[in-house]
């Protein structure tokens, strides 16, 4: 039953991914994508990550996403026309492109892991578990991402003001 | 002991990283060969989440939690580059009515 | 004042008056060159007088300059009655002759005033450097420096494109001098293993004695053979600065020079320096037999030679030039024999008797507004009565009449080759030595008789002569009063009387090696007779070279030697040298040099295109970065 889920989500995943990358109108593409974030949501739950699964889909899929698409829509559809000005392009990152597949590939087929920690297993990747770990293992990150958002926030109000007056 | 056991039945692990590896390629693509910017940063955030499922899936296999702790920082660092990155491309857009990034070439010699 | 102060004040005045006169001379008014250029000259001949009262003698070292391993060039001057004597003829002479020049030089602007005092100098500091130095390293700074102060000197009125090119010539037949002297003292370092005299001296002292083909009977750590090899290739630095044969050929050029340089430089003072040098280093000389044969026949030759040439030159200072060739010759005999105190009493004649002549040359030039021709002159013993007298002094000497000075040296130089016991050879080198000083006589009444005598030429330049000025004459007339009384130095010549140069040099080149006996001193007396009998007929003036243009001919082109040497040595290295240029330096190195640049320049271009300001071109090369460095990591992964 589990290897039916993975593979329904993986290939969701991966059309999404080709959606992304295919369609001429941009909101088409973030559509897609946000198919793609919720197709890995599911996986991120087989692989008991119940916290991350949520939040996949509350902060990225609902948030991100929604930014983009707040973008477009204030920017007006566009379509990408012509074949641009650079003609080799587009051969040659598909080349390097499946090359680097080719890599990726050869890498993870032939992984040895060490042995897995001792973990409970019904403890691990619940909402306790993270919040233990981000609040007395990993606080200081935690504090600094913090401090990165309000950073991001404060840039992106000051980068989008319409007069140079204002602010 | 490259399975894991979910829900009763064993997956390969190697499985979930070609599926991450397929879809951070696609991303790679779809940042070098399209012209629209904002689907340029799409493409980013693919690659992220590809990188996530990496990350998840290691944590998974190897049974420790800092796998999921650093793909919950991934994700917060993604959500405010892609604010910054659509700000910058808001203003661009605004004062130059761009739609292709060929011709943001100035830095060019 | 201690002897070691002393004797470095003898250097440094001079070169305080040399520094002084190129820093500020010509800007201050020229009554301070006036005083600071021969001032310091005559400062530093006081010191060598106290020297020479307090009998001062030692090995003084002031710092080391080089200290590497067992490599040690120490700079210390060595204080023997050699040094002292070479010292009170440097000061002595050159006071006078540098005071005179204060008088010569008169109508040069401001600034080429001051310049020749400085160069004079620097000149005076070189030379007492050059006899003062303690080991081979400064004795060699000394004769370069000396080399390029005739150099600046000879081509000081460089505005005249023969003084020029005459000062070149001088400067590169001096340097091939000057590397015979550096293999020589490489040579010497090898087998003493410093470059000291006391050391190198001490060492060779048990076999001072050995002459001749004697097999000596010490055994050494260093064979002869080098010591020959090193004493030859001394000769070659000697010949070079002495202007003997065969690198004799820049020394009438000098003439080029002002008359108080040529006086100076090339008459009493830096052309002895091949003599200085046979003498200092006497003890290799005397090992090393057959250099030292060497110089003495190059000595006579060259005598024999030059006299034959004075016999045709028109030129007043080119004659006495040849005569300074011919003399030094004399010097070089004697010191090649062994009788080094009669070699240095002829140095020491010969600067009073030549700087004398060289002046009142001078006093001449100076009256007749810079005409130098002999035929031109004619009848100034009646315009120019002191100087004339002057000139009759100096030439008497030079020809070695009784009782001037230059009598008693040249003859104890002939009494000494014709004495000296068991040696054929030295014996020819008499004979050479005496027809020289025939021809002596001859070319010297020649020049006497042209210039002083008879009517004025209907070509002279000036109809009224004025006698020279007193800064320009009182020099003139104490040389006169020197040559006069000089000889009572050394009578030797006679068989009796005084010995004061043999005794004072004794201690430093050695005592008198054998003695002569009366046959010589006849021969002395024939010699000068016939000498003074050439001096007289030379009146007759008979042109004896319509009976033979062809000798006429070799003489005035000095025996073809400057044609021989263009066409060997010059014109072949200026072919190399053109070659080199053209084919060598332009197409390879400037080419090296030009396309570095340009390839640089071509590169930066293509590398350029890189930077398309295309976003996507940036990001295709991040990816291709990576996948380049992933797949060389996996493949040594894979590898190993």
């Amino acid at each position: 039953m589990a290897i039916a889920v993975f593979f329904v989500a993986a290939a969701m995943a991966v059309l999404g991914g080709i959606g992304v990358v295919t369609f001429r109108q941009p909101i088409r593409s973030v559509l897609s994508l946000v198919l793609v974030m919720l197709a890995l949501s599911v996986l991120f739950l087989l692989l008991s990550a119940q916290f991350i699964f949520a939040v996949q889909i509350i902060v990225y899929a609902g948030a991100v996403m929604v930014l983009f698409l707040f973008v477009i829509a204030l920017l007006g559809p566009a379509r990408e026309l012509g074949r641009g000005r650079l003609r080799f392009q587009t051969w040659l990152s598909a080349l390097f492109v499946l090359v680097l597949l080719g890599l990726m590939w050869s890498l993870f087929q032939g992984a040895h892991y060490r042995q897995p920690d001792k973990t409970d297993m019904s403890f691990f990747g619940t909402v306790q578990s993270i919040a233990v770990g981000l609040f007395t293992t990993y606080l200081y990150p935690f504090e600094l991402t913090s401090i990165l958002l309000l950073v991001a926030a404060i840039g992106a109000i000051y980068l989008s003001r319409k007069n140079i007056d204002d602010l | 002991m490259n399975t894991l056991n979910i829900g009763g039945s064993q997956l390969d692990t190697s499985w979930f990283l070609l599926l991450s590896a397929i879809l951070f390629v696609l991303g790679a693509v779809g940042v070098l060969v399209r012209r629209n910017p904002l689907v340029i940063l799409i493409s980013i955030e693919l690659m992220l989440n590809a990188a996530n499922l990496t990350l998840v899936t290691f944590s998974r296999q190897l049974q420790n939690l800092d796998g999921q702790l650093f793909a919950l920082m991934s994700m917060t660092v993604a959500a405010a580059e892609a604010v910054v990155g659509l700000a910058i491309l808001v203003d661009i857009f605004r004062t130059r009515d761009v739609e292709d990034v060929d011709e943001l070439s100035e830095l060019r010699g | 004042m201690s002897n070691q102060t002393l004797a470095l004040l003898i250097l440094i005045f001079p070169a305080a008056g040399a520094i002084l006169l190129a820093g500020r001379g010509w800007r201050l008014p020229r009554i301070f060159t006036v005083l600071v250029g021969p001032g310091v000259v005559w400062a530093s001949f006081v010191c060598v007088l106290a020297l020479f009262a307090g009998k001062a003698a030692g090995d003084f070292t002031y710092w080391t300059w080089i200290k590497s391993g067992t490599f040690e060039v120490p700079f210390n001057l060595l204080i023997d009655n050699l040094s002292i004597f070479m010292c009170l003829v440097i000061t002595g002479v050159g006071g006078l002759i540098v005071s005179y020049a204060v008088g010569y030089m008169e109508h040069e602007d401001d600034p080429s005033y001051a310049r020749f005092f400085c160069y004079m100098d620097v000149f005076i500091f070189s030379m007492l450097l050059l006899v003062l130095a303690g080991n081979f390293v400064f004795l060699i700074t000394g004769w370069a420096l000396v080399g390029l102060s005739s150099y600046l000197l000879i081509g000081f009125w460089y505005q005249r494109h023969s003084a020029v090119v005459a000062a070149r010539k001088a400067f590169v037949m001096n340097v091939i001098g000057d590397v015979g002297m550096i293999l020589g003292t490489f040579i010497v370092f090898l087998d003493f293993q410093s470059v000291r005299f006391g050391d190198v001296f001490r060492a060779l002292a048990p076999r001072a004695n050995c002459q001749g083909t004697q097999v000596c009977a010490y055994r050494f750590f260093f064979d002869t053979g080098s010591l020959e090899l090193a004493a030859f290739l001394f000769l070659v630095g000697a010949v070079a600065k002495s202007a003997q044969l065969p690198l004799h050929t820049w020394l009438p050029d000098a003439m080029e020079g002002p008359t108080p340089v040529s006086a100076l430089i090339h008459a009493a003072t830096m052309v002895t320096a091949g003599v200085y040098l046979v003498g200092r280093l006497h003890p290799i000389y005397d090992v090393a037999v057959y250099a030292h044969g060497a110089v003495a026949i190059v000595g006579a030759v060259t005598a024999l030679f030059a006299a034959t040439i004075a016999i045709v030159q028109t030129d007043i200072k080119r004659v006495l030039a040849y005569s300074t060739m011919s003399q030094i010759g004399y010097m070089f005999l004697a010191v090649g024999i062994g009788a080094y105190t009669a070699g240095f009493f002829h140095l020491l004649s010969h600067a009073f008797f030549k700087a004398l002549l060289f002046m009142a040359a001078g006093n001449v030039i100076h009256a007749m507004h810079d005409e130098q021709d002999m035929r031109k002159y004619g009848g100034l013993w009646n315009q120019m009565r002191p100087t004339s007298i002057a000139f009759l002094v100096g030439s008497l000497s030079l020809v070695g009449v009784f009782p001037f000075v230059g009598f008693f040296s040249k003859e104890q130089i002939l009494g000494a080759a014709f004495s000296k016991p068991d040696d054929t050879v030295v014996h020819f080198l008499w004979f050479i030595g005496f027809v020289t000083a025939l021809i002596t006589g001859f070319y010297t009444g020649r020049m006497w008789w042209l210039s002083f005598w008879g009517k004025p030429s209907p070509q002279r330049p000036v109809e009224h002569p004025h006698e020279a000025p007193p800064v320009m004459f009182v020099p003139v007339a104490t040389l006169a009063v020197l040559a006069t009384v000089g000889g009572l130095l050394q009578t030797k010549a006679l068989g009796f009387g005084t010995d004061e140069v043999s005794n004072f040099l004794s201690s430093a080149v050695g005592p008198e090696r054998w003695e002569g006996g009366g046959a010589e001193i006849a021969l002395t007396l024939l010699t000068m007779l016939l000498a003074a009998a050439l001096f007289v007929w030379a009146m007759r003036m008979r042109p004896w070279t319509a009976y033979a243009p062809w000798a006429q001919r070799l003489l005035e082109r000095k025996y073809y030697f400057d044609e021989i040497y263009d066409a060997v040595f010059v014109r072949p290295l200026d072919w190399v040298a053109g070659f080199l240029q053209r084919d060598v330096e332009r197409p390879v190195i400037d080419a090296a040099v030009v396309d570095t640049g340009a390839l640089a320049r071509w590169s930066a271009g293509e590398l350029s295109l890189t930077q398309s300001g295309y976003f996507r071109n940036y990001v295709l090369v991040f990816v291709v970065g990576v996948v380049s460095i992933a797949g060389v990591l996996l493949l040594v992964r894979a590898l190993t």
